[in-house]
């Protein structure tokens, strides 16, 4: 791939480790979890308990949400920023929260940890411009419709602003099927593995849409080699404002956190007969 | 003309009646000194009297003289409460006047313009104590103050040593992204000037944090909001967009709680009385003296404070130390350096709160 100046493959092969309040992605496996959106300080001080007690590493909770009626719940802005702030002081659990106007940016910086840049706004070159100069991590959704090269060089634009701390996220793509929401691309795990330095996320709540295929696709992550995961965890499912379907409960959380350390040794293993 | 628009208008008459109503309130609070009861007939048949004559537009004479009774009952019985009364610098909202209201929940806290103006409150009686600052971690000495301290009378009744956590402040409603400038005194926006930078924020210097929160809250300016202190967002109504912007965590103000000598020694118990008296033992001292200009003469002084580690600066010498004015060595301790300095006193002993 041409042209891709700042993320392509190193000489050297080293790869990018973003740090966040004492965490390391790119490095070992970071979960992310938490709800679609900040409902309520109520609502998001429990669930960031609960996936922290199920060995979460970071925080995710939507303020700002692109949604896709005009009409649908469009979360609580400001206000959603602070209950995320008070969650970080309660759990020690960095923030990961979306920006999805270019005005916000600066803004969402003051409570957030790392800025999330959704699938919707991927190509949004004005907000990845302003992104890039926020001075915080960039998490980078791939685009429903986006090829990887698109998808890389949408991260070029965060790296040219001269922030080198991007995370690149898989999301689903968009295909002819309809039972899944998306469909989750886990081929492009090593494919970001063998063309960029960049460390990659699989999210399989958007990624399928399919409460029942969280947990499968969560492991196949990691066989496929992904460096974390980003999972929707709600407190109350069938309350929840937006994205009903594809938020687990704390407790399937916690058992799907178990299964992934389980995999996670299995891979290990792996790991260790190919360097015998 | 819209609702919208009006209603803005309404809640800036709302903010000033709610400030002219505190003042009006203070300045009864203060007359008490000049005055023998809280009631004064003849004053209030007056007060009536001039509302009834200019009442003659909307707000009629029936309203008005029944609103100006209920306004001057309450005034009465406001004096009747026997508050303690402490001065500060500043507008209300001041560092000084939530340093003030953690020394003293229950005292009442009056606004003075000037530091030099606290002091003669406190002297004239007109106030029972005065807060100042004295040091900040960042700042260093406040300067006009301690030019003061070093002649003042009065004593050190207290301390306070507070973190100074500086907050962003906007009219309820104000949408964040559309905000363009920052008010504030100089002294904060250099503090929080990274934020500020951050942000893409102009800031506008402003003689007083709390003035400025104040006057965001009575005139609404556009894409305009303040950096005062939290207690200044409750006071006046107003949002907190962020708390803590200050680029230093390290941002922390000492004040001194100054009364009058003979007011002090009323409140002060006989030594060896139980714990939970009303004036317990202090912990820390502060004093003031000169040195002589002769070598040796400095050094003199401060190695009688040799055990009670201390920082010493025709220099008038500051020195705290830790320790209690009934200690039979900290008593040895001042009368010998009372012998060797020149003008030498102790200016309070008192016990140091940290919020």
């Amino acid at each position: 791939m041409k042209d891709l100046k700042l993320t392509g493959v190193r000489p050297d092969g080293a790869r990018t480790v973003v740090e966040v309040g004492g965490i390391r992605i790119g490095e070992g496996f970071t979960v992310i979890a938490g709800p679609c959106a900040v409902e309520s300080e109520d609502q998001l001080l429990r669930t960031a308990v609960a996936v922290k007690e199920a060995g979460a590493t970071m925080l995710r909770g939507g303020a700002f949400k692109p949604r896709t009626s005009p009409y649908a719940f469009q979360g609580l802005g400001l206000k959603g920023l602070k209950i995320l702030d008070k969650a970080r002081r309660e759990t020690g659990l960095p923030i990961v929260t979306e920006v999805i106007d270019t005005r916000d940016v600066s803004w969402v910086g003051e409570y957030a940890d790392v800025l999330q840049i959704g699938a919707r706004n991927m190509q949004n070159f004005s907000l990845l411009r302003e992104a890039g100069k926020s001075g915080r991590p960039i998490l980078l959704k791939r685009g429903m419709y986006s090829t990887l090269e698109e998808w890389l060089n949408c991260a070029e634009y965060i790296l040219a602003e001269g922030n080198p701390d991007v995370i690149l996220c898989e999301r689903g793509i968009r295909s002819f099927e309809t039972y899944t929401r998306n469909t989750l691309d886990l081929s492009i795990v090593p494919s970001v593995k063998a063309t960029s330095h960049l460390p990659i996320l699989v999210d399989p709540s958007h990624g399928t849409g399919v409460l029942g295929l969280i947990e499968p696709m969560s492991l196949a992550a990691v066989a496929a080699g992904a460096d974390g995961l980003e999972i929707e965890v709600h407190i109350d499912p069938p309350a929840a404002l937006s994205d009903k379907a594809q938020q687990l409960s704390p407790e399937a959380f916690a058992r799907l956190m178990r299964k992934i350390a389980t995999m996670r040794r299995t891979m290990d293993e792996l790991a260790e007969e190919d360097r015998r | 003309m819209n609702l919208e628009s009006l209603r803005r208008d309404i809640d800036r008459i709302d903010a000033r009646i709610l400030s002219l109503l505190d003042e009006r309130l203070e300045k009864g609070l203060l007359t008490r000194r000049h005055k023998s009861g809280a009631l004064d007939a003849g004053r209030e048949a007056e007060v009536l009297e001039r509302v009834a004559a200019r009442s003659r537009c909307l707000a009629g004479e029936g309203f008005t003289a029944a609103l100006y009774r209920r306004i001057m009952d309450e005034s009465k019985a406001i004096q009747d409460r026997g508050l303690a009364l402490i001065g500060f610098q500043g507008m209300h909202g001041a560092y000084g006047e939530a340093a003030a209201r953690a020394w003293s929940p229950e005292a009442a806290t009056m606004p003075f313009g000037e530091f030099s103006q606290v002091f003669d409150a406190v002297l004239a009686g007109d106030v029972d104590y005065g807060i100042v600052p004295v040091e900040n971690t960042l700042g260093g000495v406040v300067g006009q103050v301690n030019s003061i301290l070093v002649t003042t009378e009065l004593r050190v009744a207290g301390a306070v040593d507070m973190a100074v956590s500086h907050c962003l402040l906007a009219a309820p409603g104000t949408d964040h992204r559309e905000l363009r400038s920052v008010y504030s005194h100089g002294q904060a926006l250099a503090q929080c000037r990274r934020f500020i930078e951050r942000n893409g924020l102009e800031g506008v210097d402003w003689f007083d944090t709390a003035g400025a929160a104040r006057m965001i809250a009575e005139e609404r300016p556009k894409g305009a909001a303040a950096i005062a202190s939290r207690f200044a967002a409750e006071l006046y109504g107003l949002e907190i967009i962020k708390d803590g912007i200050q680029d230093s965590p390290n941002n922390r103000t000492r004040f001194f709680v100054l009364a009058r000598a003979d007011r002090l020694r009323d409140r002060v118990a006989p030594a060896g009385s139980a714990a939970g008296d009303a004036c317990p033992a202090g912990d820390k001292c502060s004093a003031v003296f000169f040195a002589d200009d002769k070598a040796g003469a400095l050094f003199a002084v401060l190695e009688v404070f040799a055990e009670v580690p201390t920082e010493p600066g025709d220099y008038a010498i500051f020195i705290d130390f830790a320790g209690s004015d009934r200690d039979e060595a900290v008593i040895r301790a001042l009368d010998r350096a009372g012998a060797l300095a020149r003008d030498f006193r102790l200016l309070g002993c008192y016990a140091e709160r940290r919020l």
